[in-house]
C-alpha cells in the first residue's frame, strides 16, 4: 500500500474517531435543563439534519427543466412515502423510484 | 409498524437505522468507483472506508492524495471538514438525559457519521427510551458495513454501475431523499424555528462560500437560534 494514503489515512481516521469519542467524556450531568447549553445541544439535531439537507439538495438545482422535473418528483416522491406511514425507509425508497422513473421518463 | 423488541435494543437500533443502511450503499458504491477511478486497488479503497468512515472526507483523500498536496496540509484539511462532528455525541447525550451512558462510548461514538447521528436523534425525539449503548451499537453497525462494502463493490465493478444510468440517478438520490426524509420526521412546532434559521444560513454560504462551510455554519447558526425563546417572540 502506497506510504502517504496509509499516513493520510491513519491521522485522519483517528482524528474523527476522536472529535467522536473525546465529547463523550464532557460531564453533561452539570448542564441544566432548559439552560442554554442544554437548548443549544437540543437544537443542534435538527440543525444539523437541516444543514445536511441544503447541502445535498443545492447541487441538484440546475436552471434546467429536466433536472427540476426530476428533483420535483424525488421530493414528492419522498413527502408521499413518509406520509403513507411516516418511515424513513419507506420514504427514501418512494424518492429514489421517483427521481429514477423521472429520470427515464424526461 | 408494531415492534417486537424492546425500544433500547441493539435490534432496535439497527431498525431505526435501516435507511441509512439503505442509503449508505450506493454512496458507498458512488466512492469506490471514484477510488478506482483514481488508481486505488481494491484494498486501498476498502481501508479508506474501515479507517476513516466519513464520506465527504474520503472523496477528499481521493482528490487530494492525487493532486500532490503536502500531506499534514491534505490531513488537516480533511479533519477540518469534520469539524461538525464534535457535537454529536454530546447532543445525544443531552436527549438521553438521565438514561446517558458513556461506557462503550468509545466503540459506538466511531460510528457517529451524519446519517447515524440523523438516525439517533429521529429517534430519541419519538422517546429517550431509545437510549442505551446496546442501541447505539445496533444503529451504527448497519451504516458501516454497508459503507464499506458499497465501496468494495463500487471499486469491483466499477465499469458495471454505469451502464444502467437510470438505476445510477435513482440510487444517486437516496441520500437527498434520506436527509429529507428526516427533516420531516423532526419538524415541530418547537423546532420550525431552528430549521428556519438553518435553512437561511446555509444556502448563502454554500452558494457563496463552500459546502463544508455552508453545513458548518448553518449548523452552528440553527443551534444558537435554539437559545430563543420563539414562543416568547411570536406574543
Amino acid at each position: 500500500m502506497n506510504t502517504d494514503l496509509l499516513i493520510t489515512a491513519l491521522i485522519v481516521g483517528i482524528g474523527t474517531w476522536l472529535m467522536r469519542f473525546l465529547p463523550t467524556r464532557i460531564d453533561t450531568s452539570a448542564i441544566t435543563p432548559d439552560g442554554p447549553v442544554s437548548r443549544f445541544l437540543d437544537a443542534t439535531g435538527p440543525a444539523a439534519i437541516a444543514a445536511l439537507c441544503v447541502a445535498s439538495f443545492l447541487p441538484m438545482m440546475e436552471a434546467d427543466w429536466s433536472a427540476l422535473t426530476m428533483l420535483a418528483a424525488g421530493v414528492a416522491g419522498t413527502f408521499l412515502g413518509f406520509r403513507l406511514r411516516r418511515d424513513i425507509s419507506l420514504a427514501c425508497v418512494c424518492g429514489a423510484a421517483a427521481y429514477g422513473l423521472a429520470y427515464w421518463l424526461v | 409498524m408494531p415492534q417486537s423488541f424492546p425500544l433500547d435494543s441493539f435490534r432496535s437500533g439497527m431498525r431505526s437505522s435501516l435507511a441509512v443502511t439503505l442509503g449508505y450503499f450506493p454512496v458507498g458504491i458512488a466512492f469506490g468507483i471514484a477510488a478506482a477511478r483514481a488508481g486505488f486497488s481494491v484494498f486501498e479503497a476498502g481501508f479508506l472506508s474501515a479507517i476513516i468512515y466519513a464520506g465527504s472526507s474520503q472523496f477528499l483523500v481521493v482528490a487530494l492524495l492525487g493532486s500532490g498536496a503536502p500531506l499534514v496540509v491534505t490531513a488537516l484539511s480533511i479533519l477540518a471538514t469534520n469539524l461538525r462532528h464534535v457535537l454529536y455525541a454530546p447532543a445525544i447525550l443531552e436527549k438521553a438525559r438521565d438514561r446517558a451512558a458513556t461506557r462503550y462510548a468509545w466503540g459506538w461514538s466511531g460510528g457517529l457519521s451524519d446519517g447515524v447521528f440523523g438516525a439517533a436523534i429521529v429517534a430519541l425525539n419519538k422517546s429517550r427510551e431509545h437510549f442505551s449503548e446496546r442501541f447505539m451499537f445496533g444503529l451504527g453497525l448497519g451504516p458501516y458495513l454497508s459503507w464499506l462494502f458499497g465501496t468494495i463493490a463500487g471499486a469491483l465493478f466499477s465499469g458495471a454501475v454505469s451502464g444502467y444510468p437510470v438505476v445510477d440517478a435513482a440510487l444517486g438520490f437516496l441520500m437527498p431523499a434520506l436527509f429529507l426524509a428526516m427533516l420531516l420526521a423532526m419538524v415541530s412546532r418547537r423546532t420550525l424555528g431552528v430549521v428556519a434559521v438553518t435553512i437561511l444560513a446555509a444556502i448563502p454560504l454554500t452558494l457563496f462560500v463552500s459546502t463544508t462551510v455552508g453545513i458548518v455554519g448553518g449548523m452552528v447558526a440553527g443551534a444558537l437560534s435554539g437559545l430563543v425563546d420563539w414562543r416568547r417572540l411570536g406574543k
